[in-house]
């Protein structure tokens, strides 16, 4: 190990991170707003991917038998959906307890000794695999014999899975150009530095260093400048997750966050290693154009 | 040292800085580049450390095929030759042993082969009780001393200069051509574009007169004027 060797290099790069200060700051900035978005989104994903999936689980058909079907006819239909490979489980309720179950809902509300006979129909309850399919199955079930009516959440399943498939992209192209944003600024950081060196890097030029040598200082400095703002932006981040993720949980109890779910030191790796990496293509790039002409 | 075949140099914007130029240096020589400024010296020592390549021709330098040396072999290049210019091109916020170290650390020398190389370039151009002032403590021949040290710190077999005593007064400049030549008797080649007259005249050391881009002619121990002495200008 040359520790004199060293010694030098880390002071060229010490000396290329404070000459232009002010401009720095602003790129360390930007990467820290575009990191923090960055967070905030797979925070947010990892969260609700989970709730998604338990609002998905719950989607369930109700397939009311024909009041005037027999024992038999409704065995038919129980075979027809135990057959389907999509449906995940049945479960059937008959009409008696169907009425103890709405008895039990409605306390209170309505008199149910009132009635002088059960209205209800038998009913099955069916959760299906992929949320996806749960239209599909509701319309194959409604063709089945002696059903008299199909219901499901058909308006809530379908914006849920519109939702779901709009979100995904979107919150991507986001990203980018975020990530687009932040590397602009670095390379233009960068640059200016270059600029500030023109004379040392002609010199180097002249008594023989490699590109490659030319570049190193200047690549750390943008890898520098990434993991700085990836720091400021992972202590805003944990901040904020220690002190608002309760008030929403509280103001907000319908929306199902489950946020032990979220694999944080996995997620803190994510966003330094995309901080590190901008800064570092993006100053490899501007020291390029530099030294090809 | 360095061959030069039918080399013409044609910048982007039309003008022909050298035009057909052929010329032959051994090692160990020390040859003045003259003629007028826009003649074609610097372009031709330029070429010489490929800061730019030929429109056609051949250039050998110590054995390496420089027209059409590819990009990444430049620094290779580089390191066998040392260049001086007219503006020293020191850096002010580094002191003359850093400047000097400078050429070493960056193309990856060992610490104790820098520690060892950069007194003893120091010493050869007397600056060694200076080397920790800064380039503007210093006088214009003091900076050329130093850009010599740079330029001889890793011991390269040429040395080419560039006006070296162009910003320098009379007695700085026969200190700087003093020290050439106490280079050039160590066995470097040294390669001197000048329009200095006093310099050539008395050195009386080979001359290559280059006009409008071409050489015009090569004496082997020539005057600044074409077969003209100081003395004859003077009385004649």
């Amino acid at each position: 190990m040359d520790w004199g060797r060293i010694r030098f290099f880390l002071g060229e790069v010490q000396r290329n991170f404070t000459r232009n200060a002010g401009m720095q700051i602003t790129a360390i900035g930007t990467v820290a707003v575009t990191i923090v978005m960055l967070g905030i989104f797979l925070y947010a994903r990892s969260a609700l991917i989970h709730a998604e999936s338990g609002v998905f689980s719950q989607i369930e058909i109700s397939v009311y038998a024909d009041p005037a079907a027999t024992a038999a006819q409704e065995t038919v239909i129980r075979t027809a959906l135990a057959q389907d490979p999509r449906i995940l489980s049945v479960s059937f309720i008959p009409k008696r307890e169907g009425l103890a179950q709405m008895r039990r809902l409605m306390k209170g509300q309505i008199d149910t000794s009132l009635l002088t006979e059960n209205p209800l129909p038998d009913k099955f309850r069916i959760r299906v695999r992929e949320a996806q399919e749960v239209p599909a199955v509701a319309r194959s079930i409604a063709r089945l014999p002696h059903v008299q009516n199909v219901e499901y959440g058909r308006e809530v399943v379908q914006r849920l899975l519109q939702l779901a498939a709009v979100m995904r992209p979107v919150g991507i192209a986001v990203i980018v150009l975020f990530l687009l944003v932040a590397g602009i600024i670095i390379s233009n950081t960068i640059r200016l530095t270059v600029f500030a060196r023109r004379r040392e890097i002609s010199i180097m030029q002249l008594v023989g260093a490699t590109n490659m040598y030319i570049r190193m200082p200047f690549i750390c400095e943008g890898l520098l400048a990434g993991i700085a703002g990836t720091a400021i932006a992972v202590g805003t981040l944990a901040l904020a997750r220690a002190s608002l993720v309760p008030k929403i949980a509280s103001a907000l109890p319908w929306l199902p966050m489950n946020t032990v779910a979220v694999d944080l030191s996995t997620l803190v790796l994510e966003l330094f290693a995309v901080g590190a990496a901008v800064g570092a293509l993006a100053s490899w790039i501007a020291v390029g154009r530099y030294l090809r002409t | 040292m360095i061959s030069i075949r039918g080399v013409s140099l044609v910048y982007p914007n039309g003008v022909r800085a050298l035009d057909n130029v052929s010329l032959e240096i051994g090692k160990g020589e020390f040859i003045f580049l003259v003629g007028h400024s826009g003649t074609g010296k610097s372009s031709l020592l330029r070429l010489l450390y490929r800061e730019m390549a030929p429109s056609i021709g051949h250039i050998t330098v110590d054995g390496i095929r420089v027209d059409r040396l590819a990009r990444g072999r430049i620094p290779a290049l580089r390191r066998r030759l040392g260049v001086v210019f007219q503006d020293y091109k020191l850096l002010s916020d580094k002191t003359v042993w850093e400047n000097v170290a400078f050429a070493l650390q960056v193309t990856g020398a060992h610490t104790r082969d820098v520690q060892r190389q950069v007194p003893r370039a120091l010493d050869l151009v007397g600056l060694a009780h200076k080397s920790r002032m800064y380039p503007n403590e210093l006088s214009g021949g003091e900076q050329q001393r130093t850009a010599i040290a740079r330029a001889l710190v890793n011991n390269p077999k040429l040395l080419l200069c560039d006006e070296p005593s162009g910003n320098l007064d009379p007695a700085n400049t026969t200190e700087i051509m003093e020290l050439l030549r106490r280079i050039n008797l160590k066995g470097t080649t040294v390669v001197v574009a000048t329009h200095n007259q006093a310099v050539v005249d008395r050195m009386r050391r080979r001359v290559v007169r280059l006009d409008n881009g071409r050489v015009i002619t090569d004496e082997e121990r020539g005057y600044y004027f074409l077969g003209l002495g100081q003395d004859q200008i003077l009385s004649g």
